[in-house]
């Protein structure tokens, strides 16, 4: 049999070189969508696959690097999670009021360590764990927004929903991984559980909400 | 302010910190940061987040992914560029004349199949290190498997998926059954401290007949890197195909299950084998 790499070996192709420049975000999201180093092999092995047989229908000058994250995305649905996202988390009420609550000042900052622009060591400790907890979208746009620095609108693409979704997750997400992380905090002992303001806020009168804030605050200043 | 308007800005504090934010709104969230020490230490949190989230999920693949995926889409390309008809006649070409039979089955199973030979060009002189030596030894334990094969004790699809138990992935007869190899059976090898199962099949008949193994196993636990193998692209596959004693042998990795293929055919032929047991799955 004539093999044909001659041409091949000779001629490589741009649109191939180019889709590889992205291997390492693609392969990194991949992991963080199927939670599985093998899986996410096979799945950007998929996704560049079908990037290759649909490149027609890519338009020169576009973004290539959101492109493929859509092909990505797209292929993760359909081979293991054929009945969409978790639509009920989406489209859900926001079942977790504790998500926005408040934490104070203070107990915020026992999370991060001064120095390196990151959270302390023994709760960053915690992270991975946090984040493989979260839901899938939650996971999959903190993963392009925080780790691969798309914008909202990219996002938005990659995910096929609106931008308005793309915030809510985002927040929803970080949120959760927020609350992890002060639960993670609190069980070592690094910061001290208290009163949650946020927490039953709604159903308080705007003048309590006024006077909490301003005796949390007077509280924040004696502390400080 | 009240803490209600404080909370709505809060929920801006991550298009804030993601450059989401633009004139009013910028200057309003600037200012307000500024003023409001809960939200400025929501906006470090977040920050330090974000931070840490990056290091603590950075991954780079393996190294062999590039190439593996690299092959991949050269072989897309090149399946292509070339018409069905000429596709067609490729495969039935490149088969080995011997079989009748084998050779209506391979349409069916990789309609695009044809194979390029990459071989050491892509990949390089392979390093002779002391893990491809341990793969060495372990392909030729393999090929023994083939070349002075037990009788099976499995003989029926469900007593071969039970195989499965024993070896910790799938096992099922590959599909190339229906193109007219005849699946004699299958049972469980030990392989080092690790097991694999082994299925076998006879293709054609009489004096024409040959047997082809297929060695099912834990890709993560046994690790077959023989310098012996080259890889080589049939349809989307990359399979590694080389000859061991005599033997041709390939092997294609899918899902963390690998699939050895050992044959008294040609290497061609092995190779499209272990392309479709691949597609298979």
């Amino acid at each position: 049999m004539a093999p044909p790499t001659q041409t091949s070996r000779q001629d490589p192709d741009p649109f191939a070189e180019e889709a590889l420049t992205h291997l390492d975000a693609m392969y990194g999201v991949a992991c963080k969508l199927t939670r599985n180093p093998t899986e996410a092999e096979d799945l950007v092995q998929d996704a560049f696959v079908k990037a290759m047989r649909g490149r027609h229908q890519f338009h020169t000058g576009t973004n290539l690097k959101a492109w493929l994250f859509r092909i990505l995305t797209n292929t993760f649905i359909n081979k293991y999670r054929r009945g969409g996202l978790e639509r009920s988390v989406l489209e859900g009420p926001d079942a977790d009021p504790l998500a926005d609550a408040w934490v104070s000042a203070s107990t915020m900052r026992q999370l991060r360590d001064p120095e390196t622009q990151a959270l302390m060591p023994i709760v960053e400790r915690e992270i991975q764990q946090a984040f493989d907890a979260l839901p899938t979208e939650f996971r999959l746009a903190v993963a392009l927004c925080d780790v691969e620095e798309f914008s909202y609108e990219e996002i938005a693409q990659i995910m096929g929903c609106p931008i308005g979704t793309v915030m809510s997750r985002l927040h929803r997400g970080r949120k959760l991984l927020q609350r992890a992380l002060y639960n993670h905090a609190l069980a070592l002992g690094i910061v001290k559980g208290e009163e949650r303001i946020g927490a039953a806020w709604d159903d308080a009168p705007e003048t309590a909400k006024t006077a909490n804030l301003a005796e949390y605050r007077a509280r924040k200043r004696g502390a400080a | 302010m009240t803490l209600h308007e404080c909370r709505d800005r809060a929920r801006m504090l991550g298009p804030y910190l993601d450059g989401e934010l633009e004139g009013a709104k910028l200057i309003e969230l600037d200012e307000h940061i500024g003023a409001c020490e809960t939200c400025r230490e929501e906006a470090k949190l977040l920050s330090a987040m974000r931070g840490s989230l990056k290091r603590v999920l950075e991954t780079a693949p393996p190294r062999e992914l590039r190439e593996r995926i690299g092959s991949a889409m050269r072989a897309e390309r090149v399946r292509e560029a070339r018409s069905s008809a000429e596709t067609d006649a490729l495969a039935a070409g490149a088969l080995h004349a011997r079989f009748a039979s084998w050779r209506t089955m391979v349409p069916l199973a990789t309609a695009a199949a044809f194979a390029l030979w990459w071989g050491a060009a892509s990949r390089g002189p392979q390093p002779a290190s002391s893990v491809a030596r341990a793969g060495d030894d372990l392909l030729a334990e393999l090929v023994a498997e083939h070349s002075r094969p037990l009788p099976p004790d499995a003989t029926g699809p469900e007593a071969v998926r039970k195989l499965g138990r024993y070896v910790d992935v799938p096992v099922r007869p590959a599909s190339f059954e229906r193109g007219g190899a005849r699946f004699v059976g299958g049972r469980v090898m030990p392989l080092r401290s690790q097991r694999a199962a082994v299925l076998q099949y006879i293709i054609g008949t009489g004096d024409d007949a040959a047997r082809v193994s297929v060695v099912v196993y834990d890709a993560q636990k046994i690790q077959i890197d023989s310098a012996n193998l080259s890889p080589r692209a049939v349809g989307t596959a990359e399979v590694r195909v080389g000859r061991e004693k005599g033997y041709s042998v390939a092997m294609a990795q899918r899902g963390g299950v690998g699939y050895l293929v050992t044959s008294d055919l040609d290497p061609e032929n092995s190779a499209q084998l272990a392309a479709m047991v691949y597609e298979d799955r």
